[in-house]
């Protein structure tokens, strides 16, 4: 039971072969190729309608590809293996949570999902480590922008994930909320996690990152090791970049 | 490892504590039920026809059109800040997802029924107590394929616009056979007959609970990805 529980061996903690989405006549992903490696921070920017939030559905198995190939934690993608989730976890602009619930009451919920001890114990601590502890007992409904992400962090890492995706995560947070989810990355880089992010925000992508890449009409137009850039010439081979696919 | 059962409960104490919390669903439900019973009430002269003949009829009619209030916020709920989602990336089979929202919704159409059976015990002055295991009974097997059905479709409809005026579309027509058969049973025992002699409606009953569960496992996971 525990060698069937266990991820499959692999190189890549993620890799996508040629990934192609359709909605209708819209293509959202026109062929995505990359690895990446447990342990390594890829950074994908791009404008808006660029795929990246598309890309990341169909890494999380939210979403099916409509050609190409995606491998999680060594699991293809297509087959929704819960195993796969297990290993993944996932902050967006939507929080995930039920505005009825106290906070606690929503990080218990998703312990209790993902068949973890002691949720309750574990809930507080998740909390503590996004500073919330001391509102576990209200309801999520009540918050700002910035502590419902900050919650959503919480529930995102309590099954300790190895594979984390961010989307656009710094979207509507203040500056005490960037802050606080600034530091959870740079610990989540320092316990060598696999961290897929997409972001507008050229400052905090450069930061963390190991690779970089712009997305720009489902297809990376830019794919580069962090070395490689320059962070006071890279706003303008960003938008060089964009505007040549354009 | 999580089992399966668990997945089923946590999904069931989630409901339960927001319905608890909010008592949106029960007090919405409760309250169309009984103007439903009420509108009928005025609507026919019951001096004039037969309770027993009349009632039974009103009772399911009250149970699925205020059930469908209930069907339409159970998988809207779950679309509010992308909830769905999130059990979605849970690592939990997709029918464990359908099985926690149709029992919850079973239990919360029982206790509606619950509360709005002496009210149609007073409106139409029929003795419920006599006969109320069996009654019970039919209850729940009606019930049952409401719930496993309309879940379903309420979990189909979620995802589109017209989702209030889809679901009733979609679910009325083929709940038509649990519906006739429940009638008749409810009719049946409320006159004092044993629900021995209606075995086939019984059957035909529990036979479309069997076959709307089997479809609902096999296309839950079709409907509940992207």
């Amino acid at each position: 039971m525990a060698q069937a529980d266990s991820p499959p061996a692999t190189e890549f903690a993620i890799e996508t072969k040629g990934l192609v989405k359709q909605f209708g006549l819209i293509e959202a992903l026109r062929g995505i190729d990359f690895e990446m490696r447990t342990g390594e921070f890829l950074t994908i920017f791009g404008p808006n309608g660029a795929g990246k939030t598309t890309l990341l559905s169909i890494l999380a198995s939210l979403a099916q590809p409509t050609a190409g190939s995606a491998r999680v934690a060594g699991y293809d993608v297509t087959d929704s293996d819960p195993r796969m989730r297990r290993q993944i976890g996932v902050i967006s602009h939507a929080s995930f949570l039920y505005a009825d619930l106290t906070a606690q009451e929503n990080l218990v919920f998703y312990a209790r999902l993902y068949g973890l001890d002691q949720p309750e114990e574990l809930a507080l601590r998740a909390l503590e480590g996004v500073e919330l502890s001391l509102r576990r007992h209200d309801k999520v409904g009540t918050f700002s922008r910035g502590m419902i992400q900050r919650v959503s962090i919480a529930r995102a890492m309590i099954h300790n994930p190895s594979i984390l995706f961010l989307d656009e995560p710094y979207t509507g947070l203040d500056q005490h909320a960037s802050l606080l989810l600034e530091s959870q990355l740079k610990k989540l880089k320092t316990e060598k996690r696999t961290v897929l992010m997409t972001t507008h925000d050229f400052g905090r992508g450069l930061e963390m990152c190991d690779r970089v890449a712009v997305q720009v009409k489902g297809r990376f137009a830019l794919h580069l090791t962090r070395e490689k850039i320059d962070p006071a010439t890279f706003e303008q081979l960003y938008i060089d970049t964009v505007e040549q696919v354009k | 490892m999580n089992s399966y059962l668990g997945q089923i409960k946590a999904i069931l104490w989630k409901d339960f504590l927001t319905e608890y919390k909010t008592r949106e669903l029960f007090s919405s439900m409760f309250v169309f039920a009984v103007l439903v019973i009420l509108i009928f009430i005025f609507s026919v002269d019951l001096s004039l026809v037969n309770s027993n003949e009349v009632g039974p009829g009103v009772l399911w009619v009250a149970v699925i059109f205020a059930g469908t209030l209930g069907l339409n916020r159970s998988f809207t709920l779950e679309k509010e800040d992308s909830g769905l989602q999130g059990l979605l990336l849970a690592p939990i089979d997709r029918s464990a997802i359908y099985f926690g929202k149709m029992l919850s919704n079973l239990v919360f159409f029982l206790i509606m029924e619950a509360f709005i059976l002496p009210v149609f015990m007073v409106f139409f002055n029929i003795d419920l107590l006599a006969n109320l295991g069996p009654l019970l009974f039919v209850l729940l097997i009606g019930t049952l394929g409401f719930s496993i059905l309309g879940t379903l479709l309420s979990s189909l409809s979620s995802n589109l616009k017209t989702r209030e005026i889809m679901l009733p579309l979609l679910l009325y027509p083929l709940m038509v056979p649990i519906a006739i058969g429940a009638v008749r049973l409810t009719s049946h025992v409320l006159g004092g007959g044993e629900l021995g002699d209606m075995m086939n409606w019984v059957g035909m009953i529990l036979c479309f609970d069997v076959i709307f569960l089997a479809v609902s496992i096999m296309t839950i996971d079709h409907i509940l990805e992207e």
